[in-house]
Order: C-alpha cells, then structure tokens, then sequence
C-alpha cells in the first residue's frame, strides 16, 4: 500500500527539499518544517531491514522521497552492477520515491592487482569524456535503469577534476542527447557548473571565455533544453586557492544563488534541493537556504508555472 | 585513440595504486590538455591536482566508512594506527559495490597479516565480530511471534525449529573477544575483568543478534553457541539440543533449554517456532 503524506503544514508556492542526513533524522521527524520533499542517498538505505531503512519509511509517511544516488556509475563502459540495479529496485518499490536519480560519471571499472584482473568501484563520482562513445555507455546504461525500474530517471552534472582526453562535444549537449536518446530526465547542479567554470578560469586563466565563470554558467544553463529538467541542485564549495572543490560543507555562495534565478528563469520552478553533506550544521541552517530558494524560486517564477512534486 | 574502457581503468589504476607505486603518468596521458595556455609544468600541475582531490576524497571516505564499522578496534589501536589501515585496506581490497558500507569485511584478515600487531592477537577477532554487527544492522527485518512456540509442546522436536533475530550468527575465539567488544559499547564487563581474562586468555564464544532494531553482543557458553548454530543450519530443535551436549570436553556444556528459552525470547534472540 502506498504511504500516504499526513503533512500537516499548510502548502506552499515553490517546490523545494532538503537532503535529509543522519544528524537530522530526529528533529525533522520531530519538528516536520515546511517542506515539499526530502531528498536521501539510496546507497544508505539498501539494508533488507534495520533501523534507517525503519526512520527512511517514517519520513515517507510525512514527505514525498528523492532517491538519490552515487554509486551506480551509469557511465562506466563495463556495464552496471546487477547487485546494485537490485537494491534500488527494490527499495524503489519500498519507499515509492517522487524521483530517482543519479549522476553522469563513471565508478566502475577493472584493475591489475597481483598480475590479476581485478572489478572495482572506485567510490566516487568520476568523470566521463563527452563524446558518442561515452554517450552511447551512458545511454545503454541509463535505458537498462529505468527499464529495470520502470520509471524514467533523472541524470546529474557533475563537478570534476579532471578532464578525460577526446571530449568533443559541449556537456550541455551531451546531456540533451541522452535525455532524448532514453527519456531520462536531467537534475541540474548549479553548484557544479560554477565549480566547473572556476576551475577552468584556474586552469587557463588567459583564456578569455574561462575568465568569466558566471557568463560561462549562465551559457551552459542556456544550452540545457527545459524540458528535460526535473530537479534542481545547490549546495556549497571550497575555494582552496588552487583548485575549488564541491564539498557540500558551507552555505550556498552569492553567485551560486544568482545562477539559480537564472536557472528558475530558464526551467521555471522545478524541484529545488539544498544539499549539505560535510560539517553538517543545524536543521535551522538547511531551512534558512531552503526558505531563500523558495524566495527566489517565487519571485522569479509566474504562480501559474509552479509545478508540484 | 584510447577506449573508454581504458581511460576508466587507468584512472582507477591510480587511484587504487599504493604511493609510491604510482602510475600517474599513464593516465596523465588520458586526460585533456584544456589549459593549451598554460606552459607544459603547469598542466601536469593542473592534473596532478585533480588527480589529489579524488585521492584525498577517497582516503576520507575509506576512514570514514571503516570507523563506522569497526569502532571498537578503532579505540583499541588508536587513530593514527587506524588510519594506516583504513589506507592499507582500501588499496588491497578495492571496494568491488557501489554502496560503501559493503567494503571492510577483509579488516580481520588484514589485521591478522600485519606483524605490528601480532601481540594484539585477540584484535582480527574483535573485528569479526563488529563486522557481524555491521551486517546485522541492516538484516531483513521479522517480527516474533512467541505464540508459535505452542508447537513446542504440540510436535515432536525433531519437526519443530527455532527461529532467531536477524542478523543472528555465533563466533568463537581463542581469546574474549566478545567482553573486549563489550567493555567497549557496554561498558560491561569492567575493563579490569577484560583485562585479567585477556591475561588468562579465556576463550570465548560471541553470540551476535539484533534485539528490535538494535544489534547486540552477548559472550555466550560454547555449549550456547552450539545449540544457536545449529539452529541457524536450519537443525530441528533435537539436532540443535544433540549439538549442544555432544561434546563433552566442553567445559560448560550443561546446556539446559528450560533456563535458555525464557531468556533468549526476553533478550529478542528468539522470535518464535515452525514446522519443517
């Protein structure tokens, strides 16, 4: 039987969430804020049973569910994990999310460990070259998902370090064309974008282009197709003078939030996370960003255009 | 031109290598030359850097993911030793899942290899048994049913048998693991008792469980473990009550059903009966 959302506070324009973390599993059961989704990491909860699988279950009693993901590598040319398609189907099926999701990186892949060919997950989101062969990986990775979960999937832009040789074409592109190549939806990370483009003004601070980060995002931005956008992503980063790094530990930064009204203008109000991962603060902290979000959000946005979760 | 399937396990090569043992340069060779304006040093730097962040990333989360599992052995050995084999860990026995919480069952037999901690014998043990904690937290949950336990009294025990709490398993030991790892969460026994059991080395068997949502240890009678094995090879209640008392240089080996029964529904261990 489907859980039914007994949320009591009254609704509200906008849709924005939280990503819901160990430290705040109990005042948010306690305090139920104005939210309209929650957002949690599926590998968390890919136990059969036991204690987060119980709280996960709980919180979907009160708000609708954004299973998000990190481990299922959809871009690693070996194929997926069968082990792993199975756990999320099956906690698919459990929590009954709003959303799926999960990144366009690669994680999976063989090593020579002791003169032997060794499978590895390399427990990050790594990043993939965009050309048609990476494409056509991701794509047949993505479709084997959603054909397993029987619901279309959303894909995420990452922040990367590194930039694989043989890219040929813009992510923006690339990202369309695998929205259109399998019905998968996009989650747009502002956060990466910037990260992207700061890294690249440190890495070729000569290059006109990359010396100006905001107008390389709001391109970017500008090149996603709007219809395949189903959620929105922002969080927190590093400058650590040399490199600027996405570590989900701070408050959203001003041009972040200025690329999120562009973004709103361009997407219109589709789901909008708050995500903070590393030196997790107070509940109250999440719920400042998330009642700016949904400011922005309302602001920049007509009523008749706001979508529901 | 390189595969896909090439760049991907180069990166991963490296970022598995041991330091020291680093093919950085091979997959220098994959990754693009954006900065085309920055002089050559400059873009190895610039690469050398991305390549730290995913490295520096991946230490963190392998301490991170192995303390959340093993926090007993974490505080017997101190963190910086820990540390070190967290690092070691990760590079030997790669995570082969997506879902980090699957990765470091291999702790105890690492531990067990290293000659720095060959005096703290006892130390590979205490790690299997915080890994049968770890896994029994996220066992398939059940409900008891204790009223089944009329079929006790209804049906030949070699029809009958006992169905225990997820996550149940049974670990013995040359040394008293189980109390090291209770002293630790429990604060009982004292470690004064540990210690003069560690000094005697007092074997002993570890019963694992999950009472509710709650995974617990218990150092149990081996005449206990026995009988709790059995059961968990799918034994009828008379083979897991033979199991008990057949050996008999078990010191303690008068096992005895009447006093286990009571206590093992009322700590959760037992959830109920059924038929084969």
């Amino acid at each position: 039987m489907m859980p039914t959302h007994s949320r009591s506070p009254p609704a509200m324009l906008g849709n924005i969430g939280i990503g819901w973390r160990h430290p705040h599993y109990q005042a948010l059961l306690e305090r139920k804020p104005v939210l309209d989704f929650l957002e949690v990491h599926s590998e968390n909860f890919f136990g059969a049973g036991g204690a987060a699988l119980a709280v996960l279950r709980e919180g979907r009693a009160h708000y609708p569910i954004s299973l998000h993901g990190v481990g299922l590598a959809l871009g690693s040319a070996v194929g997926l994990d069968e082990w792993h398609l199975d756990q999320l189907a099956r906690l698919v099926a459990d929590i009954a999310p709003v959303r799926v999701s999960d990144h366009a990186c690669f994680a999976r892949g063989t090593i020579q460990q002791a003169s032997q060919s060794t499978s590895v997950h390399g427990s990050d989101l790594l990043p993939i070259p965009f050309n048609q062969e990476s494409l056509n990986v991701m794509a047949a990775n993505v479709q084997r998902v959603q054909d397993r979960l029987k619901r279309p999937i959303a894909v995420e832009n990452l922040s990367a370090y590194l930039t694989f040789a043989g890219s040929d074409m813009p992510e923006p592109d690339f990202l369309n064309q695998l929205a259109q190549r399998t019905g998968c939806q996009l989650l747009v990370d502002v956060n990466n974008i910037y990260v992207n483009a700061l890294n690249d003004a440190l890495n070729d601070p000569m290059n006109r282009l990359t010396r100006q980060p905001l107008q390389q995002c709001t391109a970017w931005l500008d090149a996603i197709d709007p219809a395949h956008v189903a959620e929105i992503h922002l969080a927190g980063h590093i400058d650590c003078g040399d490199i600027v790094i996405d570590d989900h530990g701070s408050r959203i930064k001003p041009p972040v939030w200025t690329l999120y009204e562009h973004a709103t203008r361009c997407f219109g109000a589709v789901p909008t996370l708050i995500e903070w991962d590393t030196d997790i603060p107070a509940l109250d902290v999440l719920l400042e960003e998330a009642a700016q979000a949904r400011q922005i959000c309302m602001s920049n946005v007509q009523q008749d255009t706001l979508c529901t979760a | 031109m390189h595969s896909l399937a090439a760049q991907q396990s180069a990166l991963l090569q490296t970022l598995f290598a041991k330091p020291g043992t680093l093919q950085t340069e091979n997959t220098i060779h994959f990754i693009a030359n954006k900065a085309i304006n920055t002089p050559s040093r400059g873009i190895n730097k610039a690469k050398n850097r991305g390549l730290q962040v995913y490295q520096a990333n991946a230490e963190v989360l392998a301490l991170r993911s192995l303390q959340a599992s093993y926090p007993v052995v974490n505080q017997l050995i101190g963190d910086d030793a820990f540390a070190l084999l967290a690092h070691d860990l990760w590079h030997h026995s790669p995570p082969t899942r997506g879902d980090v919480a699957q990765w470091g069952g291999g702790l105890a037999a690492l531990i067990s290899r290293i000659p720095q901690l060959a005096d703290e014998a006892y130390l590979p043990d205490v790690a299997h048994i915080e890994w049968a904690l770890h896994q029994a937290a996220t066992a398939t949950d059940a409900a008891a049913d204790l009223t089944s336990l009329a079929l006790l009294t209804q049906h030949d025990p070699g029809g009958v048998t006992l169905q225990l709490a997820p996550g149940s398993t049974v670990l013995h030991s040359a040394y008293p693991a189980a109390s090291v790892v209770m002293a630790h969460l429990y604060a009982s026994p004292t470690f004064d008792e540990v210690g003069l059991k560690l000094r005697a080395q007092t074997p002993e068997s570890a019963l694992v469980w999950r009472q509710g949502l709650r995974p617990m240890v218990a150092a149990c009678p081996q005449a206990d473990a026995l009988f709790v094995h059995s059961l968990l090879q799918g034994g009828s209640l008379i083979a897991a009550l033979e199991a008990a008392t057949a050996d008999t240089d078990v010191p303690d080996s008068a096992f005895d059903f009447n006093v286990w029964l009571p206590q093992a529904a009322h700590n959760g261990l037992l959830l109920g009966a059924r038929l084969l």
